[in-house]
């Protein structure tokens, strides 16, 4: 059905965004790329079915989940990104990045192999659902679609109203002069990563949920494909994240149900090439895009 | 209250190979305007940057209120009282004025409530109540400028250190920044400024440094330095009666 597989772009659209705003949030505060956040994405998946095996009902997993992914996240702060300043540093610091992700496929596959690992969520958690004009919903899936949706509220009303989120904004325009205005820096990137992280595990767990398996892989696949989203809507704005996010999902579920198979896989990075040769700075971006937008 | 409020002992600056300041010292005492002049290159806004720990020192150091500053962050230092507006005027171009003065008026805490406190600074800046809503960025570099010393307004510091305010402004602007300035003055507010325009500077400061090459090579009260129009030539390039 055309209706099942918008509904399923939409999900996997939503958790592409959570991924994407992670990645455009640290970009825009730093300027660098986080290539750690596509493995801290993976690694939630196992950390939250760990804390489900554990016994923790599904809302303490994913509490579990942030507060472990937004530590990760501390931590590729102070290993990769604390030392490398301004934009000599650019480079050193996102290679940095990739090798810590790359260290942390390597430790997840040491300890939980290299195949996927089951979760052991309740079989009616996973089926239960209804019938609407035709398209079959469980309540997983609009669970997961409320609650994305939940979180991406919260981030905008978080970077838009509150005063954290007037500091990440004054640091994503200019840290020098943020700095100046009493505003500590240092602490403001590592509340962004804290965030970017915790949604990015989030993610993991959710996805996990939905598949019902965690995979080392995906960090490669699924978590890369939201740095191309972030292309797409422009770097370092938060609307940007979500359409692109949206879009891509929508154009992947449209494209299986079509017939397209493994070619909806390489979807994203095809739009993105085309997006950039139309709009350089991506749909959002503006040509400077220093600054995390509305 | 002690005798001075900012004192700089020695304070030696490089980048790389380039020494910018070679043991410059200088103080400011409460209530007081002082004016730091010298030609391109001579280190004063090295000098501002060394003192809000933007760039590290090589040697000296700087006392605020008694108490070294040693290597405490930019955003320490405007906690305690030292509001720097940088060259360029370090708006936040992509918040809007109100936001921009949040953000100073949270720096530390203030006597007056934000409401009371926005208020004055309307009333001091009709132009920035009329844009309040807008993005800082798309305002005129006059009206940054506004912008910028409202911020001293909305929570004054204890000490203003102020680069080059009347850098690209129109002659009309540079007359109404300095009103403003003026105003800080009178109210008691301490004041370190580096000027480029001379006239302007000597004018409006109490006592005067001039900076040549890293270091000081006169000081005194800004109406001696005015009447000494031969140094002044000499180490500036350039004649007050021109400036």
């Amino acid at each position: 059905m055309v209706g099942d597989q918008i509904i399923n772009g939409i999900i996997l659209g939503s958790m592409y965004a959570l991924i994407a705003l992670g990645y455009t949030l640290v970009f825009g505060v730093l300027d660098k790329l986080n290539f750690a956040h596509s493995e801290v994405f993976m690694a939630g998946g196992y950390v939250g079915l760990s804390w489900i095996a554990l016994g923790a009902p599904v809302w303490l997993a994913i509490i579990g989940v942030a507060a472990v992914a937004g530590i990760m996240g501390l931590a590729v702060e102070l290993i990769s990104f604390r030392k490398f300043k301004g934009s000599d540093g650019q480079i050193t610091a996102s290679l940095s990045s990739l090798a810590v992700g790359i260290v942390m496929i390597d430790l997840v596959q040491k300890y939980w192999g290299s195949e996927p690992i089951a979760i052991s969520l309740p079989v009616a958690l996973r089926t239960a659902g209804f019938t609407l004009g035709g398209m079959t919903l469980t309540w997983l899936k609009v669970g997961i679609l409320g609650f994305t949706l939940i979180l991406m509220i919260g981030l905008q009303v978080l970077v838009q109203k509150t005063a954290l989120g007037r500091n990440i904004r004054a640091v994503a325009d200019n840290p020098a002069s943020a700095s100046l205005l009493g505003v500590d820096v240092k602490r403001v990137n590592q509340q962004t990563f804290f965030i970017a992280s915790a949604l990015a595990g989030i993610a993991g767990l959710l996805l996990t949920m939905r598949t019902g398996f965690a995979s080392s892989d995906i960090g490669l696949g699924f978590g890369l494909k939201a740095l191309a989203i972030m292309g797409i809507g422009g770097m370092g704005d938060l609307r940007g994240a979500v359409i692109g996010g949206l879009v891509v999902g929508l154009c992947e579920g449209l494209g299986f149900q079509f017939g397209f198979g493994r070619l909806a896989d390489i979807m994203v990075w095809v739009l993105m090439i085309f997006v950039l040769v139309v709009r350089p700075a991506g749909l959002f971006g503006n040509a400077t895009a220093r600054d995390v937008r509305a | 209250m002690p005798e001075t409020l900012l004192q700089v002992q020695d304070l030696a600056v490089s980048y790389g190979p380039i020494q910018a300041l070679r043991g410059c010292s200088i103080e400011v005492r409460p209530r007081e305007a002082v004016a730091v002049i010298g030609a391109n290159g001579a280190g004063k806004t090295t000098l501002l940057k060394a003192l809000s720990n933007l760039v590290p020192a090589k040697s000296g150091q700087v006392l605020f209120r008694g108490e070294p500053l040693g290597t405490r962050g930019p955003h320490r230092l405007a906690r305690d009282g030292m509001l720097h507006i940088p060259e360029g005027r370090g708006v936040l171009g992509t918040m809007s004025v109100l936001e921009n003065l949040r953000l100073s008026y949270d720096i530390r805490p203030a006597k007056l409530s934000f409401a009371v406190a926005l208020e004055e600074v309307f009333a001091c800046f009709p132009r920035l109540s009329e844009r309040r809503t807008q993005k800082a960025g798309s305002m005129s570099g006059g009206e940054q400028q506004m912008l910028a010393l409202a911020r001293a307004l909305i929570n004054p510091p204890d000490v203003l250190l102020l680069d080059e305010p009347s850098l690209g402004l129109s002659p009309r602007m540079v007359k109404e920044a300095y009103r403003i300035l003026r105003m800080f003055r009178d109210r008691g507010m301490a004041i370190l400024l580096i000027e480029q325009n001379v006239h302007i500077a000597l004018g409006f400061a109490h006592r005067g440094y001039v900076l040549r090459q890293g270091q000081v090579m006169m000081q005194g009260a800004c109406s001696d330095l005015g009447s000494d129009p031969d140094i002044l030539k000499h180490y500036l390039g350039t004649s007050v009666e021109a400036a």
